[in-house]
C-alpha cells in the first residue's frame, strides 16, 4: 500500500469536469485508490465522491493506493492531480 | 395584494397565471422480491441505467442544437454519476442484499450521496445535487414507466413557477408560449436565468420558500427588473402592468422600421450599434433589432453553460457556431472574466475577502496561463471562420496588457507550427473599467487596438462604491464629474492614438444616456439587442453640435445631482420639442 500528499492543480478544485477525468484515470487501474481531505473520504473512481469532498486549488489530499499495480497508479494520479488538471484537457 | 420579493434574474414585465410545474413527486414503494426474483430486479435496473445513458446522449444533441454550444460536460458528468459505485454498485448491493426493489434501492443510494452534498458549506459544491436529482429522476420514471410525465408543460400565456428546474425541464421548457419564470430557489447564473435573458422573458428566483404558498392558476405580475412579484392583483396593477408589456412590444414595434437604418446624426456622424450578447440563441433577437455586430460576448456564460471548463476544441465549436450566425458581422469576445462575485458562482474557487479587488479578471487569466491559452487559442482558431476581436477584461496598466499580448503572439506561433487554420491579425483591445486604466489611457492605447468602456466596475471603482451594499447604492453616479471626466479622458487618448473607443456597459442601454455618449465621441456602442432600436432612433434626431452642447454643460457641472437635474432638465425639453415636431409633420 502507498500513501502520498498531493495538492490540487486545477484553477477551480474537484469540480465535475476534474472528478470526472480522475475518475477515468483510477479506473485504467486495478488497485484501490481512496483520496482524504478535511476528514472526508472517497473513491478516487467515484464522480460523486471526489466531489463530495469539495477540495479547492491547491487544497493538500492524501492518496492512499492499494493493488497489484499501485506504483503505476501513483505515478498516473499524482502528475494528473498536481499538473495536468492544470492544463485544459487534451482534445 | 401580496408581494413577493426575490433576485431579478431577467427584466420585462409580464402578467398571467401561474402554472406550478410541480412533478408528481415519484413515490415509488418499497418492496421486498422473493430470493428468486433478485437476479431479475438487478437486470431491470441495469436495462433502465442503459436507457437513461441513451436519453441523456439524445438530450445533449438537442441541446446542443438549440443552445449552440457542446454540452458535453454536462453530459459526460451525468453518464458518469449513472455508472458511479454510489449510485451503480450501492443499489446493486441494496437489491441483493436487502432484497429491495430496484426503485427504492436506488432511491436510498442517491439519498446517501446528497446528505453529503448537503452538508457542504459551498454553495458550487451544494448545487450539484441538481445534476444528481437530474440523473436520479431519469433513472426513476424509466422503473415506474413514467417517462412521457417527465414534466407537463406549460398551456400558452402562463407563467411558470417551480422551485428549481433540472436542465433537462428547462431544455423541454424552451420551445413553448410562456410569459415568465418564478423559482423558489436559484441564482442570476441558474439555466433558468440564462433562458430567460436569451428569450427576452422576466425571471425573479430565489424568491424562497414563500413561493410555495402561491397557489397553481393565481394571477401574477411580474416585474423581473425589480425581482418583484404582485400576487392576485388588483386591477389597477394588473392594468399598469399589463400596459408596461404592451409598451415592450409597441416601442419595439415602432422601433422595428429602424432597424436596417443606420444610427447616424442628422449632419452625418455615424456610431456603429452593436449588441451584448451571453449565448448564441441570443443572436437572432439581435439581428432582429438591427445589431451591426456583438459588441460583447461574455464567453463566462459559455463556460457556465459546460458548469465546467471546456476544453479548446469545444471553445472553437462554441465561437465558431456563433460566428457563422453573425454571417460575416464582426464578434468581440471578451477572454474569461470571472472573479469578484464571480469566481465563486461559476467555478467553486475560494471566496476572498474583497473580491472586487481581488483575484479576477487578467490577474485570475495570468495564473492560469493554460485556462487563459486554451481560450485565446480557441479564439484565434475561430477567428479564421469571420471577423474577431479579443478583449481583456480588468488591465489596470501597461504590464498586464503587454503580457497579455504576449500570450497572445505565443498562441498564434504554436498554432503556426501546428498548422492549424487561424487569423493572427485580428485586432486586440482592453475593457476599460478601472479609474487607473483612464488615467494611462494615453500609454494603453499606444499597444492596443481599441477600448470598450465597461462602465457598471469604472463606476464603482471611481466612486469606491460596492453596488452590492444597498446603503452606499446611492453612489452609483453615472455623470458624477470624476466618472464623466475619466471616459472624456481615455475617449480622447484613445482617438489621439488613431484607435476606436467603444462602450458596452449598462450606461450604454439607457436612452437617456445617448447624446451624452454620442458627444463623448463613442465609435461604438453596444447594448442590450432590445434597447438598441430606441438608442438609434434618439441618434438619428441628435445632431453633433446639440450633443457636444449638452456634454459641455456636464462637464461643467459640480455634482451628480446637478448634472442629473440638467439631463432631466434637456430630454423634458427634447421631448417636448419632437412632439411638435412630430405635429407639425
Amino acid at each position: 500500500m502507498k500513501t502520498m500528499q498531493t495538492t490540487v492543480s486545477d484553477p477551480v478544485g474537484f469540480h465535475l469536469r476534474a472528478a470526472g477525468r480522475i475518475v477515468k484515470v483510477a479506473k485504467q487501474f486495478e488497485s484501490e485508490v481512496t483520496v482524504r481531505f478535511n476528514g472526508r473520504v472517497a473513491n478516487a473512481k467515484s464522480i460523486m465522491g471526489l466531489a463530495s469532498l469539495a477540495a479547492d486549488h491547491g487544497s493538500l489530499v492524501e492518496l492512499e493506493i492499494d493493488g497489484p499495480d499501485e506504483q503505476a497508479a501513483a505515478v498516473a494520479l499524482v502528475r494528473l492531480i498536481e499538473v495536468e488538471l492544470a492544463e485544459p484537457e487534451a482534445v | 395584494m401580496k408581494i413577493l420579493k426575490g433576485i431579478a434574474a431577467s427584466p420585462g414585465f409580464a402578467v398571467g397565471p401561474a402554472h406550478r410545474v410541480a412533478k408528481a413527486v415519484l413515490k415509488p414503494g418499497r418492496r421486498t422480491i422473493p430470493a428468486e426474483g433478485v437476479e431479475a430486479e438487478v437486470e431491470r435496473f441495469r436495462a433502465a441505467v442503459a436507457r437513461a445513458r441513451d436519453q441523456i446522449k439524445k438530450l445533449a444533441e438537442r441541446v446542443e442544437r438549440d443552445l449552440g454550444a457542446p454540452d458535453s460536460a454536462i453530459l459526460d458528468s451525468h453518464l458518469l454519476i449513472l455508472e458511479d459505485e454510489l449510485t451503480w454498485d450501492r443499489t446493486i448491493e441494496r437489491i441483493r442484499e436487502q432484497r429491495l426493489n430496484a426503485e427504492s434501492a436506488f432511491q436510498r443510494s442517491v439519498a446517501d450521496i446528497s446528505r453529503t452534498f448537503a452538508d457542504l458549506q459551498d454553495s458550487y459544491y451544494q448545487e450539484r445535487i441538481l445534476d444528481l436529482r437530474d440523473v436520479e429522476e431519469r433513472v426513476l420514471r424509466i422503473l415506474l414507466g413514467c417517462e412521457e410525465e417527465a414534466i407537463v408543460l406549460p398551456p400558452g400565456g402562463s407563467v411558470v413557477v417551480a422551485t428549481n428546474l433540472t436542465p433537462s425541464d428547462t431544455a423541454a421548457m424552451g420551445s413553448c408560449d410562456i410569459r415568465g419564470f418564478l423559482l423558489a430557489e436559484g441564482s442570476r447564473t441558474s439555466h433558468v436565468s440564462i433562458l430567460a435573458r436569451s428569450l427576452g422573458l422576466p425571471a425573479v428566483v430565489g424568491i424562497g420558500s414563500e413561493l410555495a404558498g402561491l397557489p397553481d392558476g393565481a394571477s401574477v405580475a411580474v416585474d423581473g427588473s425589480a425581482g418583484e412579484v404582485r400576487v392576485d392583483p388588483d386591477p389597477e396593477t394588473l392594468e399598469r402592468y399589463r400596459e408596461l408589456d404592451r409598451e415592450q412590444v409597441d416601442v419595439y414595434r415602432k422601433m422595428l422600421h429602424l432597424r436596417d437604418l443606420p444610427a447616424e446624426t442628422p449632419d452625418g456622424r455615424r456610431v456603429a450599434m452593436m449588441s451584448n450578447i451571453e449565448l448564441p440563441v441570443e443572436i437572432d433577437t439581435a439581428l432582429a433589432n438591427g445589431a451591426e455586430g456583438v459588441g460583447l460576448l461574455r464567453t463566462e456564460y459559455i463556460y457556465f453553460q459546460h458548469r465546467d471548463i471546456p476544453n479548446e476544441q469545444e471553445q472553437v465549436e462554441a465561437y465558431t457556431d456563433i460566428l457563422h450566425r453573425m454571417n460575416g458581422r464582426p464578434v468581440l469576445f471578451r477572454t474569461l472574466d470571472v472573479g469578484g462575485d464571480k469566481v465563486k458562482k461559476y467555478l467553486g474557487a475560494r471566496g476572498e475577502f474583497n473580491p472586487f479587488l481581488g483575484w479576477r479578471g487578467i490577474r485570475f487569466l495570468l495564473a492560469n496561463r493554460p485556462l487563459l491559452k486554451a481560450q485565446l487559442r480557441a479564439m484565434y482558431r475561430a477567428a479564421a471562420e469571420g471577423p474577431s476581436r479579443i478583449m481583456f477584461p480588468m488591465i489596470t496598466g501597461l504590464e498586464e496588457l503587454r503580457e497579455a499580448r504576449a500570450v497572445c503572439r505565443e498562441c498564434c506561433a504554436e498554432l503556426a507550427d501546428e498548422g492549424l487554420d487561424h487569423d493572427p491579425d485580428i485586432e486586440v483591445g482592453i475593457m476599460l473599467e478601472t479609474p487607473s486604466a483612464a488615467l494611462v489611457a494615453d500609454l494603453l492605447a499606444r499597444e492596443c487596438d481599441f477600448f470598450s468602456f465597461g462602465t457598471n466596475d469604472l463606476i464603482q471603482y471611481t466612486l469606491a462604491m460596492d453596488r452590492l451594499n444597498s446603503r452606499v447604492a446611492y453612489l452609483y453616479q453615472p455623470l458624477h464629474p470624476a466618472v464623466l471626466r475619466a471616459m472624456k479622458a481615455a475617449v480622447d487618448a484613445a482617438h489621439a492614438a488613431g484607435i476606436w473607443c467603444g462602450i458596452c456597459g449598462e450606461m450604454a442601454s439607457e436612452t437617456r444616456f445617448a447624446e451624452v455618449l454620442l458627444a463623448l465621441g463613442f465609435d461604438e456602442i453596444s447594448l442590450h439587442a432590445a434597447q438598441l432600436p430606441k438608442v438609434k432612433q434618439v441618434i438619428r434626431w441628435t445632431t453633433t453640435a446639440e450633443a457636444a452642447a449638452l456634454l459641455d454643460r456636464l462637464l461643467a457641472g459640480d455634482t451628480s445631482t446637478a448634472n442629473e437635474r440638467l439631463l432631466a432638465e434637456y430630454i423634458a425639453d427634447r421631448k417636448r420639442r419632437r412632439e411638435d415636431e412630430g405635429g407639425r409633420g
